[in-house]
């Protein structure tokens, strides 16, 4: 099987080279000899369907890995270091994303997985995707290359082969972790397409803006799925880790927050250019950035250039991600540099004060955010060739730099929504934001009011801002959803609920955007309770006890366990809330035979308003009695809430719009409507 | 037998790829006339939600006005060259 | 003559209750200052475990790891014998390099990590509010009615009707 998926990745590559040439050749003749016969159409076509090809050799070889893991065939080198007997079957699935090779393997194939989307699509705009498929045959082969050179999955063990494998890292043996790379992945990879759209309409010198409308399904299923993989690596960190946290500002983490800020950025500055033609050449850029910044991260993880806790082995990896990241900018830049002519807004800003300016704002601190982020990242290679010694840029860095950017962020959430295009008057503003700003304030006073003390420390600070910025959000986009279904309402006659209904379903992207800003605005909540974590560590033998906050743990008992994959210890508590019995947990940590490594397991007691989160640390060395870590995490359950919200909003963002003559249909024909017909032409 | 997977996977893409094909998609340019249709959509889209601001509140009257007369001008002079553009693609 | 009355009296109560503003802030500030176990948490916050997990050291949970437990220790001792903040965050710069601090030193080049973001901003937004300015100066305004030719009347209100609600 080994040879076969060997033979596959060959075949892939050989597949989309073809695709590359040929369709560059073939597009090349196109646009020189437009009239020109049948020839180069032939040519273009056999090339789009190399490119379909590559898929179904790509899939061949990701199957191929995974039937090695499954029929525990440890000649594969690979599968030795990542897999084991007794490893449950859903990880051996996961094996497949838990090392280099594997992961690498994993991108090409979802690279070719797009592609096979993109290319099977090709009505949409038979010459537009002609471009993009060839565009992203390259980005293909580049991967693919990966796989046959520096990193390449099915090599095989020198000498006797060892009769059960190293095993699977304990940390990756956890439920959310079999989907959170993929998750991550498919954002990672997505962004190649709008990427590799956004290249080929400028090249082809594409009239109008419709690649946008094309891309914009595509771009938005990227950003959710890039969206759900860092919160679910957050979760997972949450869980697994055992240190109460969530986000460690780590240089991995980093990574995929920095495509997330860009990618995010075009998704609002590409509204300006689809409705109005303007930002023509920001737009390229921030896709082009987005794109580059991806492939940043991936350099940065994989070639040890920072240390951080994700880190892959060290490899020579790094030199080639640092060649295609030096192509991909020099491309990019030739084709700006040569067809930037084509890329002329066709309108202005008109005001100031108008939703077109809120989101040059909201860009703007996107990126400030981005560098910022990319800079703490750096700053240790920077200050290493400077000074000659390493920093460190952990936690206080990015608490004190970027969490005010956020907050600034959190008040365009809502700022933006209540403008409208084009202008808007002082007084409409005045008249739109009272309330917004109402409940703002209010908020404030009864936070302070209820014992929150802002002047104490920043935290508090910050967390108070957050708070009734919150409040001031979901108002300004809660009036937004009550305006738009009162309009509606005079219209239809119908219902409220039935109005904020056909509101949302008329123009989806925007009310489903609301619905991802409520969803921020939520996680936002979440984060802001971090500033009340309290945590305690105690030696907790039998009956011993502990308070904290509200609860009080007793000790029930503690014991140890054994299975084929791992010993355990671990200890049950009873849980007292206000002295009456809550519940009893179990914190426990695994020795992993086959990797010979130990992990904690969480237990987390998780309510709106609190996490109770337990942590079994290990046995005092001396007194041989557990010792237990508690800690009190306030609001975390609203994070992931707000995740699920912006998910939710994004997905309803995707449903296309009611079509004009549904609207109509569920107009009704009052004198009301026929005076405002007449009122407003004169 | 990874020979025959491996033949069977070769035959079955070539085969796929270099099959003659009878009516290959072409590659067209895209015509003023689409175009226009799209920038029309576009224009129109604009119109439809201006026109909703307004009723929401969003705008005060003179705004509107003004925002209306020049998208509709913009709208007509697309719309004037559509009409124009069809009835001769008619005469020929 | 009662308001007159009231006045100084209420004078000496907004006394009082500034002083008593006054001393519990720096109550909550002493407090804060003196309390071991908050200095610990704060310093502890502010180097990260040199073991190579790169987790600030309170945080670092590997198992077994030696090293951010005698780091533990090390600083406990520190805050027993009374040193300041500086000199604790210096003694664990000298033994463990200047790696240890979880953030750049607010001093020398390291400045420059905490400056850029910033001035990048400040410039990104002078930037921006310049390129406003520019578009709005070359903005022609739109006209606000065109020549009234029936033909083009026509389409308008063609135009109208496929644009309403």
């Amino acid at each position: 099987m080994a040879a076969f998926g060997s033979f596959a990745i060959l075949l892939g590559l050989v597949l989309c080279a073809y695709n590359l040439v040929t369709g560059a050749i073939a597009l090349r003749q196109i646009a020189v000899h437009p009239e020109a016969s049948a020839a180069p159409e032939r040519l273009a076509e056999s090339a789009r369907r190399a490119g379909i090809g590559s898929f179904v050799a790509m899939t061949a070889a990701a199957f191929a890995l995974v039937y090695c893991a499954f029929t525990n065939d440890f000649s594969v080198s690979y599968v030795l270091h990542h897999s084991n007997r007794a490893l449950p079957w859903p990880y051996k699935f996961a094996a497949l994303w838990s090392g280099q090779e594997g992961s690498l393997l994993l991108w090409a194939w979802l690279l070719a997985a797009y592609g096979f989307v993109l290319r099977v699509r090709h009505k949409v705009d038979v010459k537009l995707t002609a471009y993009a498929s060839t565009i992203l045959a390259g980005i293909q082969v580049f991967f693919t290359l990966l796989l046959v050179f520096p990193a390449p999955p099915f090599a095989l063990v020198q000498g006797a082969v060892p009769a059960d494998g190293f095993g699977l890292n304990p940390l990756l043996q956890y439920p959310e972790m079999v989907i959170h790379p993929p998750m991550l992945y498919l954002g990672y990879v997505g962004f190649s397409v709008p990427f590799a759209f956004a290249l080929g309409a400028l090249m082809m010198r594409y009239p109008g803006e419709k690649w946008i409308h094309i891309t914009r399904r595509w771009t938005m299923v990227t950003w959710l799925f890039l969206t759900c993989g860092i919160f679910l690596g957050a979760h997972w960190a949450y869980s697994v880790l055992g240190w109460g946290g969530y986000w460690g500002w780590d240089p991995v983490e980093n990574a995929s927050l920095m495509p997330w800020l860009t990618g995010t950025a075009f998704l609002h500055s590409v509204m300006m250019q689809e409705k109005r033609g303007m930002m023509k050449a920001w737009n390229v850029w921030l896709i082009f950035t987005t794109f580059m910044l991806s492939i940043l991260g991936t350099l940065l993880t994989r070639s040890g250039l920072v240390s951080s806790v994700h880190a892959f082995a060290e490899s020579s990896i790094g030199s080639w991600f640092w060649a295609f990241l030096i192509i991909v900018l020099s491309v990019c830049l030739f084709t700006y540099l040569l067809q930037r002519d084509h890329l002329q807004s066709e309108h202005k800003i008109e005001s100031l004060v108008s939703r077109e300016s809120s989101f040059l704002f909201n860009n703007l601190v996107l990126l400030a955010a981005c560098f910022t982020i990319l800079w703490g990242t750096l700053f240790p290679i920077i200050s290493e060739y400077v000074e000659g010694s390493k920093v460190t840029v952990g936690p206080p860095f990015y608490n004190r730099v970027a969490v005010p950017i956020g907050i600034f962020l959190l008040f365009l959430t809502g700022i933006g929504p209540v403008l409208a295009w084009r202008s808007t008057s002082f007084k409409s503003v005045r008249r739109n934001f009272v309330w917004p700003t109402i409940a703002g304030v209010v908020t404030a006073i009864v936070l302070m009011a209820a014992g929150m003390r802002p002047w104490r420390d920043v935290g508090t600070l910050y967390s108070l801002m957050a708070f009734s910025l919150a409040a001031l959000v979901t108002t300004a986009i809660g009036s937004e959803f009550w305006r738009g279904a009162r309009v509606i309402q005079r219209h239809t006659g119908k219902n409220m609920l039935f109005s904020v209904m056909q509101l949302t379903r008329r123009n989806t992207r925007r009310y489903g955007g609301y619905l991802v800003h409520i969803g921020v605005v939520i996680v936002f909540i979440g984060l802001a309770g971090s500033a009340f974590n309290q945590s305690k560590e105690q030696e907790m033998g039998f009956h011993d006890s502990m308070t904290l906050g509200p609860y009080r743990l007793v000790c029930q008992s503690y014991t140890q366990d054994s299975n084929a994959n791992y010993d355990s210890e671990y200890e049950l508590l009873n849980v007292y809330k206000n002295n009456k019995f809550l519940l009893q947990m179990a914190p426990e940590r695994r020795f992993y035979h086959a990797s010979q490594q130990t992990e904690t397991m969480v237990a987390d007691h998780s309510t709106l308003q609190r996490d109770l989160y337990v942590v079994y640390e290990g046995r005092n060395p001396e007194s041989n009695q557990p010792i237990i870590k508690v800690f009190i995490n306030p609001l975390v359950a609203w994070i992931w809430i707000g995740v699920l919200v912006m998910a939710f909003g994004t997905l309803l963002a995707l449903v296309p719009n009611l079509s004009a003559e549904q609207v109509a249909r569920s107009r009704k024909p009052t004198e009301e409507n026929l005076a405002f017909a007449a009122g407003v032409s004169h | 037998m990874t020979i025959v997977a491996c033949a069977v996977l070769v035959i079955g893409i070539f085969v796929y790829i270099f099959y003659p094909q009878r009516n290959t998609e072409v590659q067209t340019q895209k015509t003023r006339l689409e175009f226009l249709r799209e920038r029309k959509d576009s224009i129109y889209e604009n119109l439809r939600d201006l026109n909703f601001e307004y009723r929401a509140g969003k705008y005060p009257e003179e705004d509107y006005v003004a925002q209306r007369a020049g998208l509709e001008n913009e709208a007509a002079q697309i719309v004037a060259e559509i009409e124009f553009l069809e009835s001769g693609f008619h005469a020929a | 003559m009662r308001q007159f009355s009231l006045q100084p009296g209420i004078r000496s109560v907004i006394r009082t209750w500034l002083q008593l503003s006054v001393a519990c802030l720096l109550l909550i500030f002493t407090v804060g200052a003196g309390d071991t176990s908050a200095r610990y948490n704060q310093l502890g916050h502010q180097m990260i475990c040199t073991c190579g997990c790169n987790q600030v050291l309170l945080e670092c949970n590997h198992v077994g790891c030696t090293v951010s437990t005698q780091m533990e220790g090390e600083l406990h001792n520190a805050l027993d014998r009374g040193d300041g903040n500086q000199l604790v965050l210096q003694n664990f710069v000298q033994k463990y390099g200047p790696t240890v601090l979880a953030a750049p030193p607010e001093a020398g080049f390291n400045l420059v990590a905490w400056i850029a973001p910033g001035i990048v901003f400040l410039l990104a937004t002078l930037g921006t509010a310049l390129l406003i300015r520019k578009w709005k100066l070359h903005t022609v305004p739109m006209p606000k009615e065109i020549a009234a030719d029936p033909h083009t009347e026509a389409i308008r209100a063609k135009v109208r009707r496929e644009t309403e609600l």
